[in-house]
């Protein structure tokens, strides 16, 4: 432990707390409602929803995984950066449809979108609980994020669990009580800091480490050469499938994969109920479309930061564990290069960036319960202030239940339930995307073709065996009939899809009733100053109106 | 609520393809995964696999920027077809 590097990043921690909790005096209201508390006041412009929306989606664990993969060997795992090119243009074009509809209709979370436009219940919480359940492994995986900085900056140690991980445990008490005070108003403060820590310490580790170790030219040449030592060496293991041959580049039989994996997470990406969140927290559609043009610049800080699993490497860096643990490479590498003040700044940035997706995931689950589990199936009269109070409460309890998750059970099992995650999360798109722009598909159809896609996808994914593991072994399987790798979740996409067609056409012609729409074509193109969208909602107004 | 005439709508919908076909590359290129997995040409040292898609970032962030500004000039015709005073 380097007492320099362990001030600077408890100094940050702190400071960064504070701000948290000065957030509940900031565009002050009374956070009471869920409009206010969960969303913002729905008011957030430009600039605020670039570092909300850029701090959400860009987490401490893409931060740490992305580049372990790199390091590993994996090039597919630079897979990220296509993925986030994509995202944007599909935003852009979807994304303030669902914010004029949600905004007429005061809708907080995706599943309400689906309750008013299906009429149904059900499928709403198909939705709701989908999203959820995609939500909670993910906030464990920010903890995994904080730990591994932790263990780098040699916190924590030895001893019975509860010393160990005692750090963490502080790091999230803080969390949760900012969180429950101050609302999406303490990870839209935080996220300033956040992102100006992150983007010094990659520009300076992007500029200053390839610098000191004689350049890119050399740095990729030395994986290179490091990646055909380490092939001939596991020749024979690789020729019996225990390893994985490791490469700079995808192969050419993974380009399908490589592709797969981009499109299905870049559709997935945005029904995540934490991006939806930030999303409507803004303040008009101009807002939305703007970001989708700046918010790019995150994807290029992601590709430099993924890069970095190569620097490790050239530089040298070996890591913790058995089998050893590639995540560990980047704060490993910080801690090696960096003089001792900066590397604290390099874990206080990863572990922040941690924080603002807990936060935001956390707000994002809780809002899905309050409206509609609870509302929807026990209080249908519940008041905007009864709301709020059982959101902060969810959030805290979903926090919990993360921290539980990383603590008692393995960290294998939180990172394949964040794959089963992108599998489950991307089958909930007909509803939502395509219920956006058309009304044909039938209810029952989208619940029947999201529960296809459900089944097959977590049956495929446990099917999946890799070296290490003999189930959920990665996000790949072969396309029926073939014997390309594809990403499961785009399969399991595609069998949603043909299901929900042809049983549209099936339920339509036994005249099945298709439920009511409350929504009608206008809400899709309103903006602030129409009819029925007030700047700031009342929170008094009742929903569903 | 005024009717938008017919003529306002033909331009706005016209503006509207436009701004798709503008958003079809980024979404097209890198799905295009052969196109760019290759080492050669190098660019100060980096792989064409990682220079081409860092240089893809941009490439695409100008052209949604292009979009932005096309909607917006669809969003005024519109306003102004149905008769705001906005």
């Amino acid at each position: 432990m380097n007492a320099v590097a362990v001030s600077v990043f408890v100094f940050l921690f702190l400071a960064v707390s504070v701000i948290g909790f000065a957030a509940v005096r900031w565009r002050r209201a009374d956070l009471s409602s869920l409009d206010e508390w969960g969303l913002g006041g729905r008011g957030f412009g430009t600039f605020i929803a670039w570092f909300l929306i850029g701090g959400d989606l860009y987490t401490a664990y893409t931060f740490i995984a992305v580049p372990a993969t790199l390091y590993a060997g994996s090039a597919v795992g630079f897979f990220a950066v296509p993925y986030t090119i994509i995202v944007y243009p599909i935003v852009f074009l979807f994304l303030p449809r669902l914010w004029s509809v949600s905004h007429r209709h005061g809708y907080v979370t995706p599943a309400d979108f689906v309750e008013g436009r299906y009429g149904s219940k059900t499928l709403s919480l198909a939705v709701a609980l989908t999203g959820i359940l995609a939500t909670a492994p993910y906030i464990a995986l920010q903890l995994v994020g904080i730990q591994v900085v932790l263990q780098v900056a040699g916190f924590g140690g030895t001893g019975a669990w509860y010393v160990k991980d005692l750090p963490l445990f502080i790091a999230f008490a803080i969390l949760a009580a900012y969180t429950y005070s101050s609302g999406l108003r303490a990870p839209a403060l935080i996220a300033f800091v956040k992102d100006v820590l992150i983007y010094v310490v990659i520009l300076v580790a992007v500029i200053y480490l390839p610098h000191k170790l004689g350049g890119w030219d050399h740095i990729f040449t030395t994986v290179q050469s490091a990646f055909d030592k380490n092939n001939t060496e596991n020749a024979s293991a690789i020729a019996a499938g225990q390893a994985s041959a490791k490469a700079i580049m995808p192969p050419s039989l993974l380009q399908w994969a490589y592709a797969s994996l981009a499109l299905g997470s870049a559709l997935a990406l945005f029904m995540y109920p934490h991006s939806v969140t930030g999303v409507l927290s803004t303040k008009n559609r101009g807002v939305i479309r703007r970001n989708a043009a700046l918010l790019p610049a995150y994807s290029f800080l992601l590709g430099l930061l993924a890069l970095l699993g190569f620097v490790a490497i050239a530089a040298g860096v070996t890591v913790a564990g058995n089998p050893p643990n590639p995540q560990l490479a980047v704060p490993q590498l910080f801690e090696n290069e960096f003089p001792a003040w900066f590397a604290g700044v390099g874990y206080a940035a990863i572990a922040i960036g941690a924080l603002v997706p807990a936060a935001i995931m956390s707000i994002a689950a809780a809002n899905l319960f309050t409206r509609n589990v609870y509302r929807a199936f026990f209080r249908p009269d519940a008041t905007p202030a009864e709301e709020a109070r059982v959101s902060k409460i969810v959030s805290l309890l979903v926090k919990v239940g993360a921290l539980v998750f990383v603590l008692a059970l393995s960290k294998s099992f939180a990172i394949n339930l964040q794959l089963l995650g992108g599998v489950w999360i991307l089958q909930t798109f007909p509803a939502i995307v395509v219920g956006l722009y058309t009304r044909w598909f039938h209810r029952w159809a989208v619940l029947l073709g999201w529960a296809a896609g459900m089944i097959y996808g977590t049956w495929t994914a446990y099917d999946v065996a890799s070296p290490t593991q003999a189930h959920f072994g990665g996000p790949l399987a072969d396309f029926p009939g073939t014997t390309t790798k594809v990403y499961i979740a785009a399969t399991a996409f595609l069998l949603n899809l043909i299901v929900t067609i042809v049983l549209t056409i099936v339920f339509r012609a036994l005249k099945v009733s298709p439920g009511v729409d409350a929504t009608s074509p206008s809400d899709y193109r309103a903006d602030i100053g129409d009819t029925g969208v007030e700047p700031e909602l009342d929170p008094r107004r009742p929903a569903h109106a | 609520m005024p009717q938008e005439s017919a003529a306002s709508t033909h331009r706005r919908s016209r503006l509207w393809v436009l701004i798709i076909i503008i958003l079809i590359p980024p979404i097209v290129l890198p799905l295009w995964v052969p196109l760019y997995n290759k080492t050669d040409p190098t660019q100060w040292g980096f792989p064409f696999f990682f220079w081409f898609q860092f240089a893809l970032i941009l490439f695409s962030a100008v052209l949604t920027a292009g979009a932005y500004g096309l909607s917006r000039v669809a969003d005024r015709r519109e306003r102004r077809g149905r008769g705001d005073a906005q």
